[in-house]
């Protein structure tokens, strides 16, 4: 080793090396006692030392063998030098890293039995929050209608009867009225008219409809409130999304092709739907919408025989009420009921989620306990 | 309404399975709840929408099953024997009040036996749900649930003068009626009365009264078939709480014509009961009497709504069968399918919710079949809008889900004592005028007080640690407006880091929350902190949060004094910011965000262990700092805070990191001894502030 490194301390010329012939040598001695310190290289220490040793910027060999041997060398040789000197600086650097992944490979096993990750224990947790499951159910509405031209709008839960029952077609002991039991608020003495909680989204209609003309195309998703004693199916606060859809050529085709679209985005294209004649006071004709139960795929029997629990052995599952708007409405908007048609329909979000998510008690959306919370991520 | 389905055979010849008519009936407008087999066989449970009063009797439901099987209706005409004694002589009738009560009908049939119905009136009754009284009762109950029109016998020996007066109640006015209670009366009410009119003896349509009331020694009877006006039964019923079969059938408008029929076939059936014998005519006062109206179906109208079109001799047999007599009316007349046709039809007198062309296009389409008209997709012609803020209020919903708060929606309601707790003085609340219960008597004044509530309710629960969001509304009033504000809610407790294999546990802080917060802020340019917070929460935990001049709102740890009330027994912070002003200021950070250029020249960092009194804040600190007007300073971070150990009382140790940083060149040693020696003696001189070694 010292006679290596005593001589790339020197230069060709002190080394009496002026032909080509003894700087082969040279390099020939150099490389020999390179492959010789490359065996004892066996670990990662040594193996840095000995990197250091050869390849280290201030005063590795080849370094010096550059600086010793290269640079000061007669215009004869420096060719011959430098092309000794760059064969072995790529056997140095492909030795090196060989030594390297060699050593990488063989290290020891107690070391990697130590440091090997138990796949088996979590990771570390950070907490993650999440979207209420009636948020994420709108949203989904809100996509589904997005993508057919409705708008959304919005407007105050707390209405005026106007609103909420006049110009809706529901005049003042109307019989409907009985059963939309309201909750009013306790107004100062001497207001001019009464204020209610809305008991549908459907006032949002007539704001719409007074804001703008037609084409009117509006999904309008919020809270309502009915006054009734509270169990497993009656919140008295629970969601709605209303839609509206009003143009020049609107037809009843038109309105139960849209439902079914509906249905079929957020059920799946599998579920069958079913229109039957009712009565709400604001459209006309107006229906009750079914689909196929998606609990007994419309078959009315459970799976283990039996009637089918969710839609009591029915096959269909009532989903909404909807229709088209009853002319009688367009003459609270100023809208032309001769020139135009339209359909509505109020769709219940927390019974959506009821019957796509299997839950059967309503007040647990509103307890917001955080079991229930994280089964919908 | 349970409807006997062997009822229903007496007025069409139906073949068809009970199964098969209820489910026919739900596809052209009638509810059905369900059927169930007895004794009488098939009972329908049909719920009827409030607008078909004439299907509360099986002849109306008859006629439907006659529109939808296209089979014949039998017609109802009874002709009970009569005697050669007049009625016109035995009893009078005055209506007082027209606006009340538009038609009145009495018959009287003398010398009837009270006895209890036979079999087969009471088991039909009991299929119907209809309790048996007496022969004479039950046969009024019979022919309402055959015809849907409700009648009421009195014992005729009662009624005084054998005279009927019509009136309404007057103020203060007092009855009892059959059901045993003393009814509080108002003007409105339509009674019935006899003799001079001064005693009631019914509450016109709703109940009769205990008075004249039948019984088993009664002799003779006058039976009143009587038609009143809905809205003002409706109004009677809301004012009484009084819900009877007449006053659901009155106040959803029965049929004024069948009144007297109605009363020709209670009479037939009292003689085939109770023997008698029935005086000859009716005494029959009809101020209401309506002249029936005239209604145009064009097929070009019926296109226009439905989509679809019906061939004539469908439209013509549908309207026929529900008794609107359709007679062609166009041009045309005779030209089958015709695009000009039009139609005029007769509104039946069972039907006065029908009134225009759009109730006869519902009729046509619902028993034609709705299945008929084929689905369509529309065109949209406008490109649709999300809610003005609905982009900034998912990016808001995005940060708060991953800074780990879940979102939740809450009942507004709730009770005004908490309300109390949480409300700002300045804030009136909105109260119910008829809550539920006092649990639920205002609406929120802030969303605080129901975020604690579910924070409440999962310490309860055993979850000790919640991070929870909502986005949602306050209610107060101004005057005698409402005004419902757009918030964001914030609660947190327990643990912010969990123990686990990694980590040690660490409690929810003000500092996680106000960091929180900041995370959100920053989509808005920051927000501006001040002291102070509301009256519930901790005075020395809690802040003001600004966006520029407009405050947004409070967030700190409950106080105590709340959290004892609320029995928690754990820290709590809460949060509660305005998000309209919000949002705008996130549009306009938006909008006025633009690209910094990355730094050219490295960065020196150096540290200031600085002793400080209790109270000088940071902010102190920084505000010192940059008064010295070093640019190349260019950011002043708290790094480190202790008390205690080493640190004398009323003093603690605050760790200033200072970035110095120039555009233009590398700083050198001597420029940052420099400056950290004007750091340090500007901070020892206007703060008392003390290096500490090391
Ligand atoms: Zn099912």
């Amino acid at each position: 080793m010292s006679s290596v490194e005593s001589k790339t301390a020197k230069t060709l010329a002190a080394l009496d090396a002026a032909q080509p012939q003894p700087v082969v040598a040279l390099f020939a001695e150099v490389r020999a006692r390179f492959d010789a310190e490359a065996a004892a290289a066996h670990d990662e220490v040594s193996w840095k030392l000995f990197r250091d040793a050869w390849l280290g910027r201030k005063s590795g060999v080849l370094t010096q063998i550059t600086d010793n041997w290269l640079k000061p060398a007669s215009p004869e040789l420096k060719r011959a030098v430098g092309a000794a000197l760059n064969e072995l600086r790529a056997h140095v650097e492909a030795q090196i890293e060989a030594r390297r992944v060699a050593l990488e490979g063989a290290a020891d096993e107690t070391t990697l039995a130590r440091e090997r990750v138990d796949l088996s224990l979590p990771g570390v947790v950070r907490p993650v929050g999440s979207r209420h499951i009636i948020r994420q159910v709108f949203e989904e509405i809100e996509r589904i209608f997005l993508q057919i031209g409705f708008s959304v709008a919005e407007g105050p839960e707390i209405e005026s009867p106007y609103y909420n029952f006049e110009a809706l077609n529901i005049p003042e002991f109307h019989p409907v009225r009985d059963d939309m039991d309201t909750f009013y608020l306790e107004l100062p003495k001497g207001a001019p008219g009464q204020l209610l909680l809305r008991t549908h989204t459907s006032p949002v209609q007539i704001r719409t409809m007074e804001k703008q003309t037609p084409p009117v195309r509006v999904i309008v998703p919020g809270k309502v409130y009915r006054r009734d004693n509270p169990d497993a199916t009656h919140s008295f606060m629970f969601h709605q999304v209303e839609g509206l859809a009003v143009d020049t050529d609107i037809t009843f085709c038109d309105f139960t092709g849209t439902i079914e679209y509906f249905v079929h985005e957020f059920f799946g294209p599998g579920v069958k739907t079913r229109f039957r004649p009712s009565y709400f006071p604001f459209t006309e004709p107006s229906v009750e919408f079914d689909a196929s139960c998606i609990f007994c795929a419309g078959r009315g029997t459970a799976a283990g025989g039996g009637a089918c629990s969710k839609c009591k052995g029915a096959g269909w599952i009532e989903l909404f009420g909807a229709g088209m708007v009853d002319p009688a409405v367009y003459g609270f908007v100023n809208y032309d009921a001769a020139k135009v048609s339209g359909f509505a329909f109020g769709i219940g979000i927390d019974r959506l989620a009821m019957l796509k998510y299997g839950i059967d008690d309503i007040q647990v959306f509103f307890q917001n306990d955080v079991r229930f919370l994280r089964q919908f991520p | 309404m349970k409807v006997v389905y062997n009822w229903l055979k007496e007025f069409v010849d139906l073949t068809a399975p009970a199964e098969d008519a209820a489910s026919r009936l739900a596809l052209s407008g009638t509810n059905i709840g369900g059927i169930e087999q007895g004794a009488q066989g098939a009972v329908i449970e049909a719920e009827l929408t409030t607008n078909r009063p004439d299907c509360l009797g099986h002849y109306g439901l008859a006629r439907e099953l006659s529109a939808i099987y296209r089979l014949p209706l039998k017609p109802v005409a009874p002709k009970p024997a009569e005697s050669a004694a007049k009625a016109v002589g035995a009893v009078r009738v005055e209506i007082q009040s027209p606006e009340l009560c538009g038609r009145f009908t009495a018959r009287v049939i003398r010398g009837v036996k009270i006895q209890p119905s036979p079999a087969w009136l009471r088991e039909r009754l009991e299929a119907a749900g209809v309790a048996s009284i007496n022969n004479v009762v039950d046969a009024t109950n019979y022919v309402m649930l055959e015809l849907g029109h409700a009648l009421h016998a009195f014992d005729y020996d009662l009624v005084r003068d054998h005279r009927i007066v019509v009136r309404q109640a007057k103020p203060g006015e007092k009855m009892k009626t059959l059901d045993g209670l003393e009814r509080q009366l108002t003007p409105g009410i339509c009674m019935v009365c006899d003799g001079d009119g001064t005693r009631a003896v019914g509450i016109g349509g709703i109940m009769g009264g205990t008075e004249t009331e039948i019984s088993f020694s009664t002799k003779n009877v006058l039976l009143e078939c009587a038609w009143f006006e809905p809205v003002a039964i409706r109004r009677a019923t809301r004012f009484l709480r009084l819900y009877t079969e007449a006053s659901t059938r009155f106040g959803r408008g029965a049929d004024p014509e069948l009144a007297e029929l109605a009363s020709r076939r209670c009479a037939e059936l009292i003689l085939q009961l109770a023997g008698g014998e029935l005086l000859a005519g009716v005494v029959d006062a009809y101020p209401g009497k309506r002249a029936p109206k005239k209604i145009a179906l064009h097929r070009s109208e019926f296109l226009r709504i439905m989509g679809v079109d019906v061939p004539d001799k469908e439209i013509e047999a549908i309207l026929a069968a529900l008794g609107f007599a359709p007679v062609r009316v166009d041009a045309q007349r005779g030209a089958a399918g015709s695009l000009l046709a039009a139609w005029e039809c007769a509104q039946p007198s069972w039907r006065a919710e029908v009134e225009r062309e759009i109730d006869l296009i519902e009729e046509v389409a619902r028993i034609y079949g709705l299945d008929k008209f084929p689905p369509r997709f529309p065109v949209a012609r406008k490109a649709a809008a999300r809610l003005p803020h609905a982009a900034a209020e998912e990016r808001l919903r995005e940060r708060l889900m991953g800074l780990g708060y879940r979102e939740i929606v809450t009942i507004p309601h709730v009770a005004e004592e908490r309300n109390e707790l949480f409300r700002p003085a300045e804030a009136t609340p909105a109260r119910l005028a008829n809550p539920l219960s006092e649990e639920a008597g205002v609406l929120r004044s802030t969303a605080a007080v129901t975020m604690a509530a579910a924070l409440e309710w999962n310490l309860n629960h055993g979850q000790r640690s919640a991070r929870l969001f909502e986005i949602g509304r306050h209610y107060r009033l101004q005057g005698q407006q409402s005004v419902e504000t757009r918030v964001l809610a914030l609660g947190a407790t327990g643990e912010a880091r969990e123990k686990g294999i990694y980590d040690a546990a660490r409690a929810f802080s003000f500092a996680d929350l106000k960091g929180d917060l900041d995370a959100a802020g920053a989509f808005a340019g920051g927000f501006r902190w001040q002291p102070e917070g509301g009256a519930w929460l901790h005075p020395a935990r809690c802040g003001r949060v600004f966006l520029g001049a407009q405050e947004l709102g409070v967030a700190g740890q409950l106080a105590r004094r709340v959290a004892e009330r609320l029995k928690l027994r754990q820290d709590v912070f809460l949060a509660e910011l305005l998000l309209d002003p919000l949002y705008v200021a996130m549009r306009a950070a938006g909008d006025a965000r633009r690209f910094v250029p990355l730094p050219r020249f490295p960065a020196v960092e150096r540290d200031f262990s600085l002793l400080l009194a209790d109270g000088t804040s940071f902010a102190a600190v920084a505000r010192v700092i940059q008064s010295l007007g070093i640019a190349e300073a260019s950011s002043i971070e708290a790094a480190d805070l202790f008390r205690g150990k080493n640190v004398p009382a009323g003093k603690y140790s605050l760790l200033v990191r200072v970035l110095f940083q120039s555009p233009t060149s590398t700083l050198t040693e001597a420029q940052i001894t420099d400056f950290s020696g004007k750091i340090v003696a500007t901070l020892e001189k206007q703060l008392g502030a003390q290096l500490r070694a090391g």
